[in-house]
């Protein structure tokens, strides 16, 4: 038996966007949650930038956008990690 | 993304077939429905309902307070929410160790909005056999009206069920008035679509794929798991050797078991798995194999039950422990936490001080002073008037006063009052910078109710 049939054939793009995606959704969510419980969106304005015209509701949500963002990215290279070698070899061309 | 030198194509989904599940009858499947109604019920329903002019459940984001069965928690009160939440989690743990998957097979929104999405489509598309041709079929008219009927149906359902997902953050009210003048702002207009477009995608299309390769408690509910919870099984000792056979026969005379193969099990299931194969990860327990072959056992004169609940110490002939140390170490870390949040609710702060900068105008000179405009919210937290007296410390700031309000403001019990709030520092006193300072609160007794942290602000162009 050779290496190649121990390969686990390629998740679906489906499959793999939803292990990326989904679990860092969650975590951004929790995060947001408990960062938003103890600071005030409006507060944060005021000490980063005090002139800048923004509701509540826009501070959540770039707020949550930007947990995801970084949740997102460290599942994503948890998944590049965990590749195998196989999938990045490849032939010269000849 | 590429994949190495291969051509190999990926398919954008699972590559497996798609599941039509058929419908049931039965008692489990009747007791799902009661979990649908009552489930989604409070879900479309509980933000309607006022009392006292307040929704009775409004997680008031904007302005920062929870109203939740008359309770109003505070960003404070961070500990509440997630002593409810540690509550949830092990309420979960507790009926998982009991009675298995309950949650995936009645609970979960993930197989309550699919089942709606189900009958939508039912609806529209009709049973399984009728859906399979429809499927294979050419796009015929039928095909068309019927597709597009489905999809007004669940497009309908999940915009619904995403404005009253706002409904939860923003007065629904008003919020339902302002939908029908199209006068959405952008954030409730983009959470609404968020929220919809999630629904449309998990109940419409993704459905046992999400219990599949997204559920985490799919993955971790083992942990809760012993011999003696409760399992869906099919018997292997009364089914084994399964064989079709007719009504009239004789199984012992065609040495059979009592399964005769009918594949009812395998049709019904939503997640696409055969239980005769044994305990599966992907089982949500949803007991509709067990409906379905209760059916066929009645109609062959067999005794019900070749598929039911049961426990794995039962089906190796042990008996079943339902009062285990398990059960109880979860039920008494339940008491502890519902006693720890009884005991936080009532100790609760009575007055709220939130100090927000006014947006429009950090900081304004006047002929002596420098002055920084707030906005206080104030909130009786107790159930009557305070005469709140407002004061301001610095210890980098000498020379702060209070310039408005002028005297002891009144708040009544429950009321969030905004006031107004000016602090000034004489101009000889001013260095550029932010300072902290300390706003104290007092009562008309002289005891101090709250003291809060903000900023004065002194730009270095307010000094030239």
């Amino acid at each position: 038996m050779t290496r190649a049939d121990l390969e686990i054939p390629p998740r679906p793009l489906a499959q793999r966007l939803g292990a990326i995606l989904w679990p860092s959704f969650f975590a951004a969510g929790v995060a947001a949650m408990v960062f938003f419980a103890i600071v005030d969106p409006l507060m944060l304005r005021d000490v980063t930038f005090p002139d800048l015209e923004m509701s509540r509701m826009a501070g959540y949500t770039i707020g949550f956008f930007l947990f995801w963002a970084a949740t997102a990215a460290s599942s994503l290279f948890t998944w590049l990690l965990l590749r195998p070698a196989s999938r990045f070899n490849r032939r010269m061309p000849s | 993304m590429s994949d190495g030198a291969s051509t190999e194509s990926i398919p954008l989904y699972v590559k497996q077939p798609k599941i039509y599940p058929r419908e049931i009858k039965g008692r489990f499947a009747r007791l799902r429905v009661i979990a649908v109604w009552v489930l989604l019920g409070l879900y479309y329903v509980l933000p309607w309902i006022n009392i006292n002019g307040q929704q009775i459940v409004l997680f008031d984001l904007v302005n920062r307070q929870f109203h939740i069965f008359g309770i109003t928690l505070w960003p404070q009160d961070l500990i509440i929410l997630s002593l409810l939440l540690a509550m949830a989690a092990l309420t979960l743990f507790f009926f998982t160790a009991l009675a298995g998957r309950l949650w995936c097979g009645y609970a979960c929104p993930q197989t309550v909005w699919t089942e709606v999405f189900l009958w939508l489509e039912r609806f529209a598309e009709g049973r399984r056999n009728k859906r399979m041709r429809l499927d294979q079929g050419p796009w015929n008219r039928e095909k068309i009206a019927r597709k597009s009927a489905k999809q007004f149906l669940w497009i309908t359902f999940a915009l619904w069920t995403g404005f009253t997902f706002v409904g939860f953050f923003v007065p629904i009210r008003d919020l339902g008035m302002r939908t029908l003048e199209f006068n959405l702002g952008g954030w409730e207009t983009f959470w609404l679509f968020f929220y919809a477009f999630a629904t449309y995608g998990n109940a419409g299309y993704l459905r046992e794929q999400v219990c599949k390769y997204m559920c985490p408690y799919a993955r971790f509910q083992s942990a809760m798991f012993d011999d003696d919870s409760l399992v869906i099984s099919y018997d292997v000792n009364r089914g084994e050797p399964r064989g079709p056979r007719k009504k009239t026969a004789d199984r012992a005379e065609l040495g059979l078991g009592d399964c005769i193969d009918c594949l009812g099990c395998v049709q019904v299931c939503p997640t696409g798995i055969d239980i005769r194969d044994g305990l599966q990860i992907e089982c949500i327990a949803c007991a509709a194999c067990i409906d379905v072959c209760d059916d066929v056992m009645d109609r062959m004169g067999y005794p019900r039950g070749l598929i039911r609940y049961t426990t794995e110490n039962a089906m190796a002939g042990k008996p079943t422990r339902i009062l285990r140390p398990r059960i109880f170490i979860y039920l008494a870390a339940l008491l502890a936490l519902a006693t720890l949040v009884g005991l936080v609710l009532t100790g609760r702060e009575p007055l709220l001080v939130d100090v927000l900068r006014d947006r429009t105008a950090l900081h304004r000179v006047t002929d002596q002073a420098l002055e920084n405009p707030y906005t206080l919210k104030l909130s009786n937290r107790t159930d009557r008037d305070l005469a709140v007296r407002i004061d301001v410390q610095s210890q980098a700031l000498t020379g702060l006063r209070i310039i408005e309000p002028t005297g002891p403001v009144v708040i009544a019990p429950s009321e969030v009052a905004n006031q107004p709030l000016t602090i000034g520092l004489p101009i000889e006193q001013a260095q550029t910078g932010m300072h902290e300072i300390t706003i104290t609160a007092t009562d008309a007794a002289g005891n101090v109710l709250n003291e809060t942290e903000t900023r004065f602000f002194i730009p270095a162009r307010a000094l030239e």
